[in-house]
């Protein structure tokens, strides 16, 4: 197939949008605004929670210009009669297919590149995946809703009927794919149709991706399967691909088009069994599910009390007797970890505690990763304290902090946090602290610092570990 | 560049299609040679652009052979859309193309494109080259259209109702540009339902009726094959008895409305001169006399007792 035609029916198309206020709006104004509202009015300006929200907001983007760009756009033309003068011509159904595609991807770059820069500068999201990743999940995202874009609309045989399809598609993968309400809160047996949903495995994949740590390679599967869809709904769009409005669609092509949910169907049951879905969509939210306050906290002695803030007289090598490292225990002895004391601290305090080291992949997907523990006695008055506090800098990569609870009943409080070089406080709720106890509990608790995620070496300064 | 002249460009064979209950084409038969410019001459709905989007490849005939430029339209698409250029009866695009990035796109497709610049000055796009569809006049948008089926410099031309919608100048202009593939010796096929623009752009013509060709030959051919010949209306003084008009020479039929009267002669010259010697003789006096030769509309008329608008 020659190729040309369809780069230069694209690029016109793209052209022609760029002289469409309304085109232009929808293509490149639009996205912003949901990046605004969800950054704006639910990340409360926490640059991990946008993070955790770029993802849907791409996807949202992705399955628009899918479904109301390109799927509708294939509709008007036919029923505009702008195609017949392209028949005329000695193309074939599959240069204008092709052509409609890409000119959604090449207009879909820009939008992305506008997202990003948005994010970073306004709301000041670390970018944390590489270009090329951040590339191949778009590609692979607008290849995908293509795809059901294309499908839909070789199968309508009018703008109603198609609007009708779009619609039903949308809302739900709107709703129940995790693109404005994030999975875990949504009921358990929504969550198991979530896993029928493209949109699912694009959203959790850029979660998985930017705030989880993960690796492209350990979302092969979600990748395959978007394409796999996406190439089935390409082919559809041009074994079916009608120039004339006149041309209605057989109810045997209608029926044969229902295939295209066939590796959803069978993607979804097998992330049901293997639970990584549910698993990565809870490890992700977890992240950003409890905040912590934008501001520094200060707080006078008399509202909290101080665990460790590495002023001790003793030795250096006294105080880190007390924290332990680990490594991942499928791949031991590839990451590394360790402690120092480093002066000056936080506030004008003399010390500090550096945990800095290494992060390794491990064999196969399993990624690496270091974990600093700090086991300590509860102390008096921690009752009728609401978490812990503490004091931070590093490297600008993501860290996760959780506080083991005295009772495996209680909720793990654990959360996200990116530190730069800035000494910033971050702040651990614990509601449980204040909570009666039916049963005695013990006296031990672990704070724990673990760092994952693309290998490189970490560097995070702790001071100032506080109840608050 | 060319095809020889007599070779056939295009053969139609018992060309049938139906569209579900109504049959649009019942078994057509022509053929066009090359560098004629052919007319398919009909009321609306005579089948004519079923026809000939069959032969531009845009519709499956039902049966029937059909054959352009020695290929099939249904099997040889691509092929054939290299030879052939192309005016649908309306043509959409975009609102925001330019005239000039209309030709240029669509004359990329083709192996052997034109030159954009000679198009856009043979069919008086200069001025507009940086206008948008949206903006284009009808006629200009027709002008496009036709600079359109040239992009490629085909040897066929198909043209589907060219001046529907135009008024009366603009229509000569397109009559012109057609004249102009005439003298290139490009055969050219239009479907029309005006009677003037086919009498006097075709060398021949098939006049099409539901379906059917009910004529087929020059438009001088048509027109002499007509039994009712050259018609003579006139105006009397006194009425006077039709069937006696009949009885005078080279009288075939003769009609009466509104008190003028028409007579259907061949030859018209004996015709009225027997008529003066006729009213001379019977006192009656000649208040106006206007003679016209017959036109394909009559012809169509004796064929189908139907006017061409109805």
């Amino acid at each position: 197939m020659n190729l040309m035609p369809s780069v230069r029916i694209a690029l016109m198309s793209i052209k022609l949008v760029m002289r469409t206020k309304t085109a232009l709006f929808f293509t490149f104004i639009f996205p912003l605004i949901f990046l605004f509202v969800y950054a704006g009015l639910f990340a409360h300006g926490h640059p991990e929670a946008v993070l955790y929200m770029f993802g849907p907001v791409v996807t949202l983007n992705v399955m628009g210009s899918g479904f109301w760009g390109l799927g509708m756009q294939s509709v008007m033309q036919r029923e505009r009669g702008s195609l017949r003068r392209y028949r005329l011509a000695p193309i074939g159904p599959g240069s204008i297919v092709f052509s409609n595609l890409l000119a959604n991807y090449l207009l879909e770059l820009p939008t992305i590149a506008l997202l990003v820069f948005c994010a970073t500068v306004f709301f000041h999201m670390p970018l944390k995946i590489n270009l090329f990743t951040l590339l191949v999940l778009v590609t692979v995202g607008v290849f995908a809703f293509a795809g059901f874009g294309l499908t839909i609309s070789s199968v309508a045989n009018t703008m109603q009927e198609a609007q009708v399809f779009n619609n039903v598609a949308w809302f739900t993968l709107l709703f129940l794919s995790g693109v404005t309400v994030p999975l875990p809160m949504l009921p358990q047996w929504i969550q198991g149709f979530a896993a029928f949903l493209p949109a699912t495995y694009l959203v959790n994949s850029f979660q998985a991706i930017m705030v989880g740590g993960h690796s492209l390679y350990d979302q092969r599967a979600e990748m395959l399967v978007l394409v796999v869809s996406g190439t089935f709904g390409l082919l559809f769009a041009w074994k079916l691909f009608r120039w004339e409005k006149e041309e209605k669609i057989s109810t045997r092509a209608k029926l044969l088009s229902t295939t295209f949910v066939v590796p959803f169907l069978v993607m979804g049951i097998w992330m049901i069994e293997r639970g990584s879905l549910a698993a990565t969509s809870k490890e992700t939210f977890s992240f950003i599910s409890q905040p912590p306050a934008a501001e520094e906290q200060h707080l006078a002695s008399g509202d909290s009390i101080l665990l460790n803030n590495f002023e001790s007289p003793e030795e250096p090598e006294e105080i880190l007797k007390t924290w332990q490292v680990s490594t991942e225990a499928n791949a031991p002895g590839r990451s590394l970890g360790e402690f120092e004391v480093i002066s000056p601290g936080a506030d004008g305090t003399a010390q500090a505690l550096r945990f800095k080291g290494r992060v390794e992949s491990a064999s196969g997907s399993e990624r690496g990763a270091v974990t600093a523990r700090y086991p300590f006695t509860l102390p008096a008055g921690a009752p009728s304290m609401r978490g812990i506090q503490f004091e931070v800098r590093g490297d600008g990569r993501l860290f996760q902090v959780k506080l083991d609870p005295p009772d495996p009943t209680l909720p793990i409080p654990t959360l996200a946090f990116i530190p730069d070089s800035k000494w910033q406080s971050v702040r651990l709720p614990a509601a449980w602290l204040a909570a009666p106890s039916p049963a005695p509990r013990k006296s031990t608790m672990v704070l724990e610092f673990r760092v994952d995620g693309p290998p490189g070496s970490f560097r995070l300064d702790i001071d100032e570990i506080r109840f608050y | 560049m060319l095809n020889d002249a007599n070779s056939v460009v295009v053969r139609v064979k018992d060309l049938r299609k139906r569209y579900g209950d109504l049959e649009a084409v019942r078994g057509i038969t022509f053929e066009i040679k090359a560098g004629e410019v052919f007319g398919l001459l009909g009321p609306n709905g005579a089948g004519k652009t079923t026809t000939i989007e069959i032969l531009e490849g845009l519709r499956q005939p039902d049966s029937g052979t059909v054959s352009v430029c020695g290929m099939d339209p249904g099997r040889e698409q691509s092929a054939l859309k290299e030879r052939i250029g192309a005016q649908l009866q309306a043509t959409v695009l975009p609102d925001k193309i330019r005239v000039e990035e209309a030709l240029t796109l669509f004359a990329s497709f083709y192996r052997q494109p034109a030159s954009i610049e000679v198009l856009m000055g043979r069919f008086g796009l200069g001025e507009k080259r940086r206008t948008f569809f949206e903006k284009l006049s009808g006629g200009q948008k027709q002008r496009l259209a036709l600079a359109l089926a040239m992009v490629n410099n085909p040897e066929l031309v198909l043209l589907d109702e060219p001046t529907v919608g135009l008024d009366a100048q603009l229509r000569r202009d397109i009559y012109a540009l057609i004249e102009q593939f005439r003298e290139e010796h490009r055969t050219t096929l239009m479907t029309t339902h005006y009677i003037e623009e086919a009498e006097r752009l075709c060398d021949r013509v098939a006049i099409i009726d539901r379906g059917q060709v009910i004529a087929l030959g020059t438009p001088r051919e048509l027109v002499l094959q007509s039994g009712k010949g050259t018609r003579i209306e006139v105006s009397l003084a006194k009425p006077v008895s039709i069937d006696r008009l009949k009885q005078l020479d080279a009288v075939a039929d003769c009609t009466e409305a509104d008190g003028r009267y028409c007579l259907h002669a061949q030859p018209a010259a004996p015709a009225v001169a027997a008529l003066v010697r006729f009213l001379e003789a019977d006192g009656n006096a000649l208040l106006d006399l206007h003679i016209a030769q017959p036109t394909l509309e009559d012809v169509f008329v004796e064929m189908t007792g139907r006017r061409m608008e109805d």
